[in-house]
């Protein structure tokens, strides 16, 4: 009774499974506004989950009416079918409340387990780490700041209603103030634009569907582009003649450092290309963005989200 | 008025820089200039022992002392914000992710090559 509508939200369930965020991934002009791009990928991720679960939804309420709202009311209010409930029907509702508990289930998860390891963080820097101001001249010392005692150059943010900034004496003695102030006002950025949630939905799928090559990709390419959106805020508040050149120093002093300091191979080939990716934007920016393409990446995004919203709202096709 | 914060880093303070085990009477006692009431130090102390700061024993009084040192606790910051885990998470937005020497060098030469000079070409 609703096939046109199920197998159009499958169609475009599936584009959103794989060939649209490969494509995004491999963009070029991302990198040339992070910002519309980030926006560009919540759409994707939210009306990827949409669509499949509105598909399998689609077509497991069909014999109860002609449009999800009616069909859902319809079984709310326990009115019986109007056309003979098949075995498959049941296969799909049932597949439907199992996809959309996951989802959530694993995004709820992933809060909580974030907000425990930032709880902890947070205990061990205030246990460990002197509530003192940092060392150094800074045009605005953020009081939230705390400089941890370790030789590798580090520098992290914790997010949440106090955040903190938090610098490793590596890092100070690395950079210069120039650098220092650099590096402050990018973490600074990640806070004021709440960054941490931009990934939370990423990090939540890439662990609910491990088997969907997109859900890492995804992840990697916001990572990626939260940090380049970071790198954008803080060149608007540096002082200085060159700040992309010290922006740009600060990262390469600080990639070599860490890497020297015993991280991981593994998770190497991600993290090193998108330092690399940053270092290269920073010292030879891309043209920005057109507003006509900025306006029509945006209108897809809307778009995007419109269209499986329509499909499982209006009556069937 | 210090805030527990506070508290709890003078009371590990005490507890590291102490050769034993330390009686709660014995810390409120260390920290005379604190004026600190017995019931404070007890809250405290139950707090870190929540957090997993501190342990006691089985003695009477309870004797308590740290479980690791601040250079335990640092490395086990470190270590999370330096490992695979934090780019795993939302937890942490780390200023750079480490990359391997190659391509530390490889950034080097790039940063060299762009000149000293900001101009967009």
């Amino acid at each position: 009774m609703l096939p046109a509508t199920a197998a159009a939200l499958a169609v475009l369930a599936a584009l959103l499974a794989w060939p649209v965020p490969a494509l995004l991934a491999r963009a070029g002009w991302p990198r040339r506004d992070p910002l519309v791009a980030l926006v560009c990928w919540q759409a994707i991720g939210l009306a990827g989950g949409l669509s499949i679960i509105g598909a399998l939804l689609v077509h497991g309420l069909a014999p109860w009416g002609h449009s999800l709202p009616e069909a859902a009311w319809a079984v709310v209010g326990g009115l019986p079918a109007e056309a003979p409930v098949r075995g498959d029907h049941w296969v799909m509702l049932t597949l439907a409340g199992v996809l959309a508990t996951e989802l959530v289930g694993v995004l709820l998860l992933s809060w909580v387990r974030t907000a425990r390891t930032r709880r902890r963080h947070r205990e061990l820097l205030e246990l460990v780490v002197q509530p003192a101001s940092l060392p150094m001249a800074l045009p605005a010392t953020p009081p939230d700041a705390r400089l941890l005692e370790h030789p590798a150059p580090v520098a992290f943010c914790i997010p949440g209603a106090r955040p903190l900034l938090v610098l490793s004496s590596g890092m100070v003695a690395e950079l210069d103030d120039a650098q220092l102030a650099a590096v402050v006002a990018h973490e600074r950025a990640h806070l004021r634009e709440h960054h941490h949630l931009y990934l939370l939905p990423f990090v939540a799928w890439e662990a609910a569907l491990p088997v969907l090559p997109a859900a890492g990709r995804a992840h990697a390419a916001v990572r990626t582009l939260v940090e380049m959106r970071a790198d954008d805020v803080a060149l608007g508040s540096l002082p200085g003649p060159a700040p992309r050149r010290t922006l740009a120093q600060a990262i390469v002093v600080a990639a070599g450092g860490a890497g020297g300091a015993g991280v991981p191979s593994g998770a190497l080939a991600v993290t090193g290309s998108a330092v690399g990716a940053r270092v290269v934007r920073l010292l030879e920016p891309p043209s920005p963005l057109p507003a006509w393409a900025r306006v029509l990446a945006l209108l897809s995004a809307g778009l995007l989200l419109l269209v499986p919203t329509a499909l499982l709202l209006l009556p069937a096709l | 008025m210090a805030s527990l914060g506070d508290l709890e880093r003078a009371v590990m303070d005490r507890l590291w820089s102490a050769g034993g085990p330390l009686a709660a009477t014995e810390l409120r006692d260390g920290l005379a200039d604190r004026g600190l009431a017995l019931t404070t130090v007890h809250t405290v102390l139950s707090r870190l022992e929540q957090k997993g700061f501190v342990v006691h024993d089985e003695a009477r009084p309870r004797r308590f002392r740290a479980r690791g040192t601040r250079a335990d606790h640092a490395a086990e910051l470190m270590h999370e914000v330096l490992g695979q885990a934090g780019d795993r998470q939302a937890v942490l937005a780390r200023f750079v992710g480490g990359v391997d020497p190659d391509e530390a060098r490889l950034l080097r030469e790039l940063l060299a090559a762009a000149g000293p000079d900001d101009a967009p070409r």
